[in-house]
């Protein structure tokens, strides 16, 4: 388990991000595909990008927790040009980036591409999943159409 | 908004601070050869000249942290100013330079700023502007070792993807966010400063090249090379010094809590929100009362925001609104037939000054010297500057 590696072990295996005490553990769940969200032990409030306390009730009791990684497609745009990044060809059609409302809690949002789907069918209110793919060696967190979902 | 109120009632800097000098450079596409502190310096001594002041009047220094720019202490090592008591280094975009030095001089730190910025094209936003080996050290934001991953919802994507939610939820037109651009473009064909003249029809916007759907190229503002920079003192003082001083009648941020770009709370909840509210409660003047507005153009989604957020027309509605107010005969809005929306041609086409050149045309359309763009009688200006995020910002000035 990830959970196990030591902070500079974890940084090799993610040169490309920048790692901190705040999100670490969220990476460490990256490598065993396991994507989690910290969470407040006190007031149960899901936050997202990672912080050091719950930006609601300012406990420090905030806790990596997992997620389904179900959810709705809240914003949605197409890169045709960008950051370089292994298996992003902007040549060879836009690169779709979506911020997904988790279905654990209204507002709370995760941004990253949708794989397996023509541009066309990647639209605002579309039910997705979670699909890992590999980026750089390590897993990374994306998503594809959710089937049979209304 | 208990807060709010408590300070409302006491906004004792209302018409307070006057802008008694402005200087610019004008903006390029590539000033050939010229450092962001050799722009800063030609725009700052401009500056000073034009308040009738000299280097001893000049007692607080406001740099803003634009990449490359110089800092406020290097500036003031730049130019010699002999007796400095107060400066620093507020973030982009415009109003933090102009809201700081408000404070430091009504507050007594000082007696009169010099604010200035300095604009560089960056290798990443401008490909001339990577062949230059000395600008390869020039990083937005001061600089990560790590370069974005493609979905980074940084601040400049982050436009794009809400534009996508604006589509979404008003079923906006490409034609809404064209206008936009258009009016810009038109108005700029009347400023010798700025960079993009070429006139603009909607179908050349339509056929203009994606960067990010739903955003083309020129929903996006211009990089460009250049500098303004203001001189700021005390209404009182400045009324000695000039006949027509103008005066910051009130200016503000605004943001709300959850700023992070992909969990704002919604369109209907954001900073200019908080803008708006908060000039509403400092300031005595409104809609009514603008002869000319300045809403930011840095992503044409901005300003669809500022139209419909100040109180033009309904959200969902600035597409609709400006086609209400489209001017035919010289191809830009002009509200009720009167106000046109930045007149010098926006950080859409005279360039991305991150709201420095909306500050500086309100100030020269209230001074009357804006020449064959004058709007007749500017007493009134609304600026709404910057974005939804971390950085919305407004203000009020008027002639006095």
């Amino acid at each position: 388990m990830a959970g196990q590696l030591s902070d500079a072990a974890l940084v090799e295996r993610f040169p490309w991000v920048q790692i901190s005490h705040d999100n670490k553990e969220l990476f460490r769940g990256w490598l065993d595909q396991r994507l989690l969200i910290l969470r407040c032990r006190d007031c149960n409030r899901f936050h997202h990008p990672p912080k050091p306390i719950c930006p609601e009730c300012w406990s420090w009791r905030v806790e990596a927790t997992p997620v389904s990684g179900r959810g709705v497609i809240h914003l949605a745009m197409f890169l045709r040009q960008g950051s370089p990044a292994p298996g992003v060809d902007y040549e060879n059609g836009p690169h779709p980036v979506v911020t997904v409302e988790l279905e654990e809690q209204p507002g709370l949002r995760f941004t990253s591409t949708v794989v397996d789907a023509p541009i066309e069918a990647i639209t605002i209110g579309a039910p997705v999943e979670l699909a890992w793919i590999d980026r750089y060696g390590a897993p990374f967190p994306a998503f594809r159409l959710r089937k049979g979902a209304k | 908004m208990m807060a709010m109120d408590q300070a409302a009632k006491r906004y004792p800097i209302r018409d307070q601070i006057a802008i008694v000098g402005i200087g610019s450079t004008a903006f390029s596409r590539d000033a050939g050869g010229r450092s962001p502190a050799s722009l800063a310096c030609e725009a700052s001594i401009q500056a000073i000249h034009d308040a009738g002041m000299t280097k001893a009047d000049i007692d607080g220094v406001v740099g803003v942290l634009e990449p490359g720019a110089p800092r406020a202490n290097q500036m003031t090592a730049l130019l010699e100013l002999p007796n400095v008591t107060h400066h620093s280094g507020p973030m982009p975009v415009a109003m933090f330079g102009l809201i700081d030095a408000m404070t430091a001089i009504f507050s007594g730190q000082c007696d009169t700023v010099l604010v200035y910025y300095a604009f560089t094209r960056l290798p990443w936003n401008s490909r001339s502007a990577a062949q230059d080996p000395f600008r390869r050290y020039v990083m937005m934001g001061g600089g990560t070792a790590k370069p974005p991953m493609p979905e980074s919802i940084d601040p400049s994507a982050a436009y794009t993807a809400w534009a996508s939610r604006y589509i979404h939820e008003f079923g906006a037109r490409r034609e809404d966010f064209g206008r936009i651009a258009i009016n810009m473009r038109a108005n700029a064909a009347r400023n010798p400063k700025a960079v993009m003249k070429t006139p603009l029809t909607m179908e050349g916007y339509l056929s203009a090249r994606m960067i990010r759907d739903p955003l083309c190229m020129l929903d996006m503002d211009i990089p460009v090379d250049g500098a303004d920079a203001f001189v700021l003192t005390t209404t009182e003082r400045a009324k000695r010094l000039t006949k027509n001083p103008i005066v910051v009648h009130a200016a503000t941020a605004g943001m709300v809590g959850r700023s992070d770009e992909d969990q704002l709370p919604s369109l209907a909840r954001h900073g200019q929100h908080v803008v708006v509210e908060s000039l509403k409660a400092r300031g005595e003047l409104w809609l009514d009362d603008v002869d000319v507005f300045f809403p930011y153009d840095g992503f044409s989604i901005i300003t669809l925001g500022w139209i419909e957020n100040v109180g033009y027309c309904k959200p969902g509605g600035a597409g609709r609104f400006m086609e209400e107010h489209w001017d035919e005969k010289s191809g830009r809005v002009l509200i009720n037939g009167r106000v046109p929306m930045n007149p010098h041609g926006g950080s859409l086409s005279e360039g991305a000054s991150r709201g420095t050149g909306h500050l500086r045309e309100a100030v020269t359309q209230l001074r009357g010297e804006a020449g064959s763009r004058q709007v007749e009688n500017a007493r009134t200006a609304l600026i709404g500057c910057g974005g939804f995020f971390f950085n919305s910002q407004g203000a009020i000035l008027r002639r006095i």
